[in-house]
């Protein structure tokens, strides 16, 4: 209960502030201080942003980005749970993702850019490297930490049962570290998000797909600034539905439910 | 009281005996020295018993037992169940830790107590399974908390779970760890009866670890007393009390003064 007063008083309080910067905006947008092509008003971005819902665009472009981060989400978080499950079944491979994260953690995906063009070209190829850069390594030091975390009560009880090494990964240590799990589910989510607006600008269009961060590049050049913002509108509108209704929703139903965090 | 308890010990002679260990050595390596734990144990547990293993803490009954469960490596000695070297964890002999959080906090209650089954495949079906798990909640008087998660049980249920979740696989022998250690007394003294009625139901062996004479009195048939240091077992005393038994029933007041004589209680003076 309280948690639902607190939840609903967190929106309250956001959406109390969210009014006032709109309202600040457009005061500013209407004093005519700024020019129109630099701070447009709030209509003009929402003319903007329904034109492009109408013309089907945005979504398109939308569609196109969500598709690729999710695939190479996906991708990123069953080969880090395979590598992190062979760390802990072996010390030769444990050594070995050891050093692997130690060296990739650091490296931002868009210092990694040049060198994917040069390797796999700018195609959504490219783009799927990068997003699964940006988002296996802090799944697998999450995991790992995870791993490790878990109280070997459950693992013996787990043996004593009569489970195999297979059985003891899947139905004991995954779930029991799934609050790290999740933790680096966010971290990376957050990491491939901006790794993948960046590359899209970087890398343009394919035919008439290149993402929203393409959409958001090509705006300037038409300098259509309401278009831009509308563009940076459904970014954050992305970011609130995944962390609120995706994670939150997750979390809700597993681990706070369970009692693990 | 020395003569009286050799002639009782000759009760069990005859009685079929299920582990046997024999001079277990079990030691952990420090930077600086080694901890000799165990250092030549003997010890027979006898089918169907309740045997306390007792002792201050720190004394090494926790590794002790795991070395019956199986889970640790072992120096040197033999130890075998039913003639067989124990060498890792099995499902006929059970552990039910001191750790309230042993049962899957991701599972329900009784996902928790179906899951033996599963693995080991069991029950014909799901369904079936489930049966057999509602009747051992049923024996743990756990009834009507089957879809609770561990983290909404109290402490005394959560044990109480862990034991159904342990005797759904009709396991020879139930190793528990002091696993009322960290009740309140009153809950501790609902769990030792409940406890000895599972015991009588399931015929069920019982190597039951505690630190508290008394507990070790109401519950046993045999009271192992360990020492400090590398004492070990310093002796097994035969406990046959009659059942039901209470705190102070005849006898009692006996059994518990010797086991507190055997305890060194005061030699830290
Ligand atoms: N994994 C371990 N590594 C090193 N020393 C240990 C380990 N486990 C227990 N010990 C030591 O062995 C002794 C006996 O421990 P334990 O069997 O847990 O005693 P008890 O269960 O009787 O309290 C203690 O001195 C303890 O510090
Ligand atoms: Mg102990």
């Amino acid at each position: 209960m309280t948690n639902k007063d607190s939840s609903r008083n967190k929106i309250k309080t956001r959406l109390f502030w969210i009014t006032i910067i709109l309202i600040t905006w457009e005061i500013m947008a209407k004093s005519g201080a700024f020019p129109e092509a630099i701070f447009p008003s709030l209509l003009d971005i929402a003319r903007a942003l329904g034109d492009s819902v109408v013309s089907g665009e945005i979504l398109l472009q939308t569609g196109f980005s969500l598709v690729l981060i999710l695939e190479g989400f996906l991708i990123s978080l069953l080969a880090a749970i395979l590598m992190s499950s062979l760390a802990v079944s072996n010390k030769v491979f444990n050594g070995l993702v050891d050093t692997l994260t130690a060296i990739a953690h650091p490296l931002p995906g868009i210092a990694l850019l040049p060198l994917i063009i040069i390797w796999f070209g700018t195609g959504t190829l490219s783009i799927i490297v990068i997003i699964v850069h940006s988002v296996i390594w802090p799944m697998i030091l999450n995991i790992m930490t995870g791993f490790r975390a878990i109280s070997p009560v459950y693992k013996e009880a787990g043996l004593n049962f009569g489970l195999n090494h297979f059985r003891i990964i899947k139905d004991i240590m995954i779930p029991a570290s799934l609050p790290y799990v999740l933790s680096g589910m966010r971290i990376g989510w957050a990491r491939a998000w901006r790794a993948l607006i960046s590359a899209e600008m970087i890398f343009g269009a394919v035919g008439l797909k290149g993402g929203l961060g393409w959409y958001i590049f090509k705006q300037r050049v038409f300098m259509d600034t309401p278009g831009m913002f509308a563009g940076l509108f459904v970014i954050v509108l992305i970011g609130i539905i995944v962390e609120d209704y995706v994670f939150a929703a997750f979390e809700e139903r597993t681990v706070k439910k369970w009692g693990m965090i | 009281m020395g003569n009286d308890l050799k002639d009782e010990e000759d009760n069990f002679r005859d009685r079929a005996v299920t582990i046997r260990l024999r001079s277990v050595s079990k030691y952990y390596q420090s930077s600086q020295a080694t901890l000799r734990v165990l250092d030549n144990i003997d010890l027979d547990i006898y089918q169907g018993e309740i045997l306390a293993i007792l002792g201050p803490s720190g004394c090494g009954k926790t590794t002790l037992l795991r070395q019956i469960a199986g889970f640790d490596h072992r120096e040197s000695g033999s130890l075998l169940m039913d003639g067989q070297e124990i060498v890792k964890p099995e499902v006929k002999r059970i552990m039910i830790f001191q750790d309230f959080n042993q049962l899957f906090p991701w599972k329900t209650v009784i996902q928790n107590v179906v899951y033996p089954l599963q693995v080991n495949s069991i029950g014909e079906s799901d369904a079936a399974n489930n049966e057999i798990a509602l009747q051992y909640l049923k024996l743990v008087e756990l009834s009507g908390f089957e879809d609770s998660y561990p983290h909404q049980l109290s402490g005394g249920m959560k044990q109480k779970a862990a034991m159904a979740r342990a005797l759904t696989l009709k396991p020879k022998v139930l190793l528990m760890d002091e696993p009322f250690g960290s009740l309140d007394a009153l809950t501790r003294i609902s769990l030792q009866n409940l406890l000895l009625k599972v015991w009588r139901e399931t015929g069920v062996t019982i190597v039951f670890v505690t630190h508290d004479i008394q507990e070790a009195v109401i519950l046993s048939d045999r009271i192992a007393v360990m020492g400090r240091g590398t004492v070990g077992i310093k002796k097994v005393i035969p406990n046959l009390l009659d059942r039901p038994r209470v705190v102070g029933v005849a006898g009692y007041a006996e059994i518990y003064g010797y086991v507190y004589s055997l305890m060194d209680i005061n030699s830290e003076r």
